[in-house]
């Protein structure tokens, strides 16, 4: 076992210079803005949903949409800040209005929608095209997150790589919703809720070793 | 139960005032030190992040003892302690880029300390589940002079399970592994023929086993 002291001269011998971490909000701005990068990049690739117009009249569609990019963005804004050591567990807090009407707007559409067009409205072809632009926006977007995150391995990982997913799960629903051309109840809800879920399920049996391995790699 | 174990750390005097660290250095004194002589945690830091290594030293060597004092709070063995201290430590290193020069040195160095006080813990609380101290008294000695108590207590019991038996197979059992009799000598004594003799030997010691295992499952 080396003793502390010995340890002290191992750690003064590595010390060199470092480049410190940017503001918490500059970096979730940086976040953000790689966020509508992305969108736009699937935008252009994928096209907007014919309806779009249309969809943008409909309140709850609207209040929908930016109820999860709210989300995604003060949930980018609350890891960035508490994955400093020493800042508030409180900031985890900052998303959850958001959160709340995002949800509550989900399950509101899925209900009226149910009615209008049934659960038989969709077809493989539609699933495998909101598969694709979920992975699309969602997986560069956890990665991003990760790697600007990485040196919460060390100190509070799941809370911090919950609260990411939330960020990424926020920003993808906004693409899925602003992409994706039918309503397609069950598969909205389930990527909504079943993306968020799985993140944060994933990130929280996983989280340690998420960014452990970053860590690792950077 | 994180709010549960990461109590608020002693008072940190070191930072309170740390305003005024810098511009009321004395002009000759160490860029290090407080106004009132004492080091400024916060200026070392600053130092640090920039590869100051006697700056880093410094710093190390002064959080060290304050450390060690937080983790003996919680932790009680010293062995466990002094382990948490360098994983602190190590930590620090790690991620000594996180730390914000506009923000106080404490809480950032608390709340790193918190983190790895409770995995010190959580590593006692899983050691304490699978392993159990090695006491004095676990230890035994090769001479059979430190083990008379048990050998004592062992052959009573086997005393005990032997007169427990039938007759016939006790006498076996006495003269010819007690008394160390040969068979054919036994046989003589006691007119049993030596196939009786070696059947009774045989179920003698089968009960026997059966005798001693039970009481050790009873005791």
């Amino acid at each position: 076992m080396t003793t502390t002291s010995s340890l002290i001269d191992s750690l003064v011998a590595d010390a060199k210079p470092v480049r410190r971490l940017g503001p918490p909000s500059v970096r979730a701005i940086c976040w953000l803005l790689f966020a509508v990068l992305m969108l736009a990049l699937v935008a252009v690739g994928h096209g907007v949903r014919p309806d779009l117009m249309l969809k943008l009249h409909q309140p709850a569609f609207v209040t929908n949409v930016a109820a999860a990019m709210i989300t995604g963005t003060l949930a980018a804004l609350a890891s960035f800040i508490a994955s400093v050591p020493g800042r508030s567990r409180r900031w985890l807090l900052l998303p959850v209005p958001a959160l709340a009407v995002w949800i509550s707007t989900i399950s509101y559409g899925c209900l009226t929608n149910w009615v209008n067009i049934g659960p038989e409205g969709m077809s493989a072809g539609e699933a495998a095209q909101c598969f694709a632009t979920l992975a699309l926006t969602g997986i560069p977007l956890s990665l991003m997150m990760l790697i600007m995150l990485r040196h919460a391995a060390r100190l509070a990982p799941t809370p911090i790589a919950m609260m990411a997913s939330l960020a990424v799960a926020g920003m993808t629903s906004v693409a899925l919703s602003l992409f994706h051309p039918i309503d397609a109840t069950v598969m909205i809800l389930m990527w909504n809720f079943g993306v968020a879920v799985m993140f944060l399920v994933v990130s929280g049996f996983g989280g340690r070793r998420l960014f452990g391995w970053v860590a690792l790699k950077g | 139960m994180r709010s549960r174990t990461h109590r608020p750390g002693p008072p940190l005097t070191l930072v309170e005032n740390r305003q005024g660290s810098g511009a009321s250095d004395p002009p000759g004194g160490t860029p290090g030190n407080r106004a009132d002589g004492r080091l400024d945690w916060t200026m070392l830091m600053i130092r640090s992040q920039a590869g100051d290594r006697e700056a880093y030293r410094l710093l190390l060597e002064a959080v060290t003892p304050y450390l060690r004092t937080l983790a003996a709070r919680q932790i009680n063995n010293r062995n466990d302690v002094e382990d948490t201290v360098q994983d602190i430590l190590l930590t620090l290193h790690t991620v000594r880029h996180t730390y914000d020069p506009t923000r106080p040195f404490g809480p950032w160095l608390v709340a790193i300390a918190g983190r790895r006080i409770v995995d010190g813990l959580r590593r006692q609380g899983r050691q304490g589940a699978h392993e159990a101290p090695f006491d004095p008294e676990h230890e035994t000695f090769a001479t059979p002079e430190a083990n008379l108590v048990e050998n004592a207590s062992e052959a009573r019991a086997l005393h005990e399970a032997i007169d427990a038996l039938p007759p016939g197979q006790r006498d076996a059992i006495r003269m010819l592994k007690l008394e160390e009799l040969s068979l054919k000598e036994a046989s003589t004594m006691t007119g049993v023929s030596i196939a009786s003799l070696k059947v009774a030997t045989h179920r003698a010691m089968k009960n026997l086993r059966k005798l001693i295992e039970r009481r050790g499952v009873k005791s």
